[in-house]
């Protein structure tokens, strides 16, 4: 018996039921558009604050996700809340990204201003730059969909893969592609909540509090 | 058999019998959750999943939280510090008592 690994189905499976309300997809497709909006607006408006867009939206998006939440889900399916281990992961992961993200560029930067290899890489990159946004959009993708175990997850890596590959070959600005991806997840994520306001239908006598039930 | 068969008489009957182990199980992993949603994901009705967290509860194994959401009283469950040892202890006297089974 592996009760580590019957542990994490556990913990996966609790991932998995309390986001099948496809609230997370909506959030991060509006996420991507943002994005989207954003460099769209840097290419044919030439509007060089573009990041404005994607910075503020976590500040206006995430009170809305919350009451969300708690209009749709937990009168649905009930609130968990998640602490300890998988939630500690989860930030792990996300803050170790960024930080490596973060590193690699300076480390990178500083790097190429004096060694020929490091210039040579940079120019490597630059000519492959939708190819490695494809890869890394895809195995950041795919590190969440594991961890949290939902498997859709994977289908957006490989759909930033295939999309960002493509964009490798054809000529579209890169605004698009995330236009594209973005639109693809919310519509997902809207499929998924029109499925599990079905699925999950209130009634009365739904109720959050244990001791009525008793 | 065990080996040792006290071995077995480690285990704790209390958190052994299935349904108890579920709840056990899924409140382990999680810091908190409300009644309705440990029906959804354990598919118990009502009155048996009552009738389980009653004996964890009295056992100490499992408490009861009162919290404000949105300005709504809101009842959530979670592990005790004793449940969450007691559930360790368990992990570790079960997989003890497999082991010392012969291959």
């Amino acid at each position: 018996m592996n009760t580590k690994t019957s542990l994490r189905e556990v913990e996966k499976r609790t991932y998995m039921s309390y986001h099948q309300d496809g609230l997370l997809d909506i959030f991060v497709g509006v996420y991507v558009l943002s994005f989207a909006s954003g460099i769209l607006l840097l290419t044919l408006t030439d509007f060089s604050t573009w990041f404005v867009i994607p910075a503020i939206f976590p500040a206006i998006m995430v009170p809305i996700w919350i009451s969300a939440k708690r209009r749709i889900t937990m009168p649905r399916i009930g609130y968990v809340k998640f602490g300890g281990r998988g939630a500690n992961k989860l930030t792990a992961i996300f803050i170790g990204l960024m930080v490596a993200g973060l590193g690699a560029f300076m480390a990178f930067t500083f790097a190429s201003e004096s060694q020929a290899w490091a210039l040579t890489l940079r120019n490597l990159i630059i000519s492959n730059g939708m190819i490695i946004i494809g890869i890394s959009a895809a195995a950041i993708s795919s590190l969440f969909a594991y961890t949290m175990g939902l498997n859709r997850l994977y289908a957006y890596g490989l759909l930033a893969l295939v999309l960002f590959s493509a964009g490798h070959f054809i000529t579209i600005p890169f605004g698009y592609f995330l236009l594209t991806i973005g639109l693809v997840i919310i519509i997902n994520g809207f499929a998924l909540l029109m499925r599990f306001i079905r699925k999950y239908p209130l009634s009365q006598g739904d109720e959050t509090n244990v001791e009525k039930s008793r | 058999m065990s080996k040792n068969p006290a071995n077995l008489k480690t285990i704790d009957r209390l958190i052994h019998e299935p349904s108890r182990l579920m709840i056990m199980t899924q409140l382990y992993v999680v810091e908190s959750a409300d009644f309705l949603f440990l029906q959804h994901q354990l598919q118990m009705t009502p009155g048996n999943l009552s009738a389980h967290l009653s004996k964890l509860e009295t056992a100490g194994y499992v408490e009861i939280v009162k919290e404000f959401i949105e300005r709504k009283p809101h009842t959530a469950l979670q592990l005790t510090k004793k449940g969450r040892s007691a559930f360790k202890e368990y992990q570790q006297n079960l997989r003890q008592v497999f082991s010392d089974l012969p291959k």
